[in-house]
């Protein structure tokens, strides 16, 4: 896998009017000198300044794997099989979504598919967040919340419109669905670029080299239906038979409700450290490397999702400690 | 590459290809038809090249980007490309635009006896032989496949959901039927006796519906998607890729509910990943996922 040319894929998603065409139009401008498709659906308003730019029209369907939540995009698989047959060499794709999409069957694509998989390979979601907004959009739309649940880095848009307590009010909005996005606020979207492409964030040895903050986080949420986070360490090795029970029917019976899982484990036996990311009940794993020498070892995950506190995820994972 | 040949490290150049040419164009391959004696093969460059035996081959620049499909109408080559043309290519190079969509793509081409058809999206667009303005068939997902029977008189539409079948009534209107199964229908296919539909799906697996009796079954177990089919010998056979045999299905009789069946294999663990028949004889070339072509033969036996 390490060893082949995969063209990163960057989905850009946030809420109508955040300023996701805003973000497309300043990484065109500014890139120069590099080839990339942009896929859009077809709905957009905005122009857009690139000469490969294809509409797309968010078909969602179900794959038949007896698996609720496993839902993908089919207009993707088909688009990015044509654009792999070009002639001129991409650079990057960008994916844009609508307003109203769910991140989660894009992502998935990129899980289920294994043409896609071969020749694409998912370089990180950027959710773009109306900063005067975003709160009351949480509050009326779940598409909006699952934006921020999903993202990898979330743009927070248009501080220039907040007052500055009301712009730390949100930024914890953002932290208790997502403690784990990087959260870069801008005007008119005017980020970095290296800030935005070419993260790998989906990739299992980024997770060891970004090495996020695990913190076990408090859960004080109004509503039940609340996306949320919640984190576990454990300095004390884990039984890998154990969790893997555990862990597999865990993602098998409540996959819809966990959104996004991150994790780097330490199973008693083993020397490699394993390294886990999923979306829904599709998951990514592997050992990636010897424990380093100047590390203390410990089992850390993640779960960002809907009604966490109801699944026992603690005494669950207390439960896969070793003897 | 390298661990591939040692596979074969006692195999000379074969007899296919010492009488081969090998051209290195370095622009992905997309599709390939014959027409009598020659081949015409499509670009990832909008390139076409035309080859037939004793003679140099010719390149013509088609389309403006990728060449996603095509098929052939009698003499002529239909392609359809990503820069929204569909065209028609006489053997000696002319070209003829039929019709131009502008940013949308045209995902599948065919043709039955002078007939075109073309899809972009959810929409097919149909050109009777002796009419300039096509018919629109609309469909509520985007297009998988297309594929007219072997008479020309019904034309299958793949999608999601499964397969519109089209068929003009007495009084020239089309009518559509619809064979529905759960999930995405990419390739489809009318069996050549007519009596059977297959579609292969995003799953590694195929459907097909009996359509006397609208009776549908699957054909699974591969190990990655079914991207290439054929039925063979009439219909006695249908060959399929996506697995390390061609793994063949009998289609004589009543079918091949119930049945087993024939895996023609060879020496190796690479993916079988496209199938082509073999005109008038019960063989298929198999291309396999390292790019090497092996021609196996049917032997006339049921593995049970």
């Amino acid at each position: 896998m390490e060893n082949k040319h995969q063209v990163p894929v960057t989905v850009l998603t946030g809420f109508l009017g955040a300023g996701k065409t805003t973000l497309l139009n300043r990484i065109l401008t500014e890139q120069h000198g590099q080839k990339y498709a942009v896929i859009v659906n077809e709905f957009g308003e905005q122009g857009i300044d690139n000469d490969l730019v294809v509409d797309a029209d968010e078909e969602v369907f179900e794959m038949n794997n007896g698996c609720i939540c496993c839902t993908v995009r089919g207009d993707l698989i088909r688009i990015l099989s044509g654009l792999m047959k070009r002639a001129d060499k991409l650079d990057a794709i960008i994916v844009e979504t609508t307003g109203l999409a769910d991140p989660a069957p894009v992502a998935q694509t990129f899980f289920v598919d294994q043409d896609v998989a071969n020749k694409t390979k998912l370089d990180a979601i950027v959710t773009v967040a109306d900063a005067v907004h975003l709160s009351s959009q949480i509050e009326d739309h779940h598409e909006a919340e699952e934006q921020i649940a999903f993202g990898d880095v979330i743009l927070l848009n248009k501080i220039d419109l907040v007052k500055d307590e009301n712009i730390d009010v949100v930024t914890k909005r953002i932290r208790k669905i997502n403690p784990f996005a990087k959260i870069i606020k801008t005007t008119k979207c005017g980020a970095p670029l290296k800030e935005i492409l070419n993260l790998d964030a989906f990739s299992l040895k980024r997770i060891l080299e970004v090495e996020p903050d695990f913190l076990e986080s408090d859960h004080d949420h109004e509503h039940d239906d609340d996306v949320t986070s919640l984190s576990f360490v454990s300095e004390k090795p884990l039984d890998m038979e154990k969790f893997q029970n555990w862990f597999g029917k865990l993602l098998q019976t409540k996959g819809q409700d966990i959104m996004r899982t991150k994790g780097i484990l330490d199973f008693k036996g083993e020397n490699d450290r394993y390294v886990f990311q999923g979306v829904h009940m599709l998951m990514d794993a592997s050992p990636m490397g010897k424990w380093p020498d100047d590390k203390e070892r410990s089992s850390r995950l993640v779960f960002i999702g809907r009604n966490l506190e109801t699944m026992n995820l603690k005494e669950g994972f207390e439960a896969c400690k070793s003897e | 590459m390298t661990t591939d040949l040692n596979q074969f490290p006692q195999l000379d150049k074969t007899k296919f290809e010492q009488r081969g040419i090998q051209l290195e164009i370095g622009v992905p391959v997309t599709c390939a038809v014959s027409i009598g004696n020659y081949i015409a093969a499509g670009f990832g460059d909008g390139t076409i090249r035309i080859f037939s035996s004793g003679e140099k081959h010719k390149t013509l620049k088609a389309h403006k980007g990728v060449i996603l499909c095509m098929a052939k109408d009698g003499d002529n080559i239909l392609t359809g490309g990503d820069d929204g043309y569909f065209l028609k290519i006489s053997l000696n190079g002319e070209i003829n635009e039929i019709t131009n969509f502008g940013s949308r793509w045209v995902d599948h081409v065919a043709a039955h006896n002078g007939n075109l058809v073309c899809s972009s999206g959810k929409v097919v667009y149909y050109w009777d032989k002796n009419k300039k303005e096509p018919k629109s068939l609309n469909h509520d997902s985007t297009i998988g496949g297309l594929a007219f029977d072997a008479k020309g008189r019904r034309l299958a539409v793949s999608r999601y959901g499964g397969v519109t079948v089209w068929k003009k009534d007495y009084s020239n209107k089309w009518k559509s039927t619809k064979l529905d199964w759960k999930g995405s229908h990419h390739k489809v296919s009318f069996s050549p006796d007519g009596k059977y539909l297959v579609t292969s799906m995003q799953e590694n697996v195929l459907r097909c519906w009996r359509l006397k009796d609208k009776l549908d079954f699957a054909m699974s177990g591969y190990g990655s998607k079914v991207k290439s089919f054929a039925f063979i010998d009439d219909t006695s056979y249908l060959a399929t890729s996506g697995a390390i045999d061609a793994i063949c299905w009998p289609f004589d009789g009543e079918g091949p509910m119930g049945r087993k069946p024939i895996c023609l294999p060879y020496i190796g663990n690479k993916q079988v990943t496209f199938i082509e028949p073999f005109p008038d004889e019960k063989a298929i070339f198999a291309g396999l996922s390292d790019g090497s072509v092996f021609y196996l033969k049917l032997k006339m036996r049921i593995i049970l």
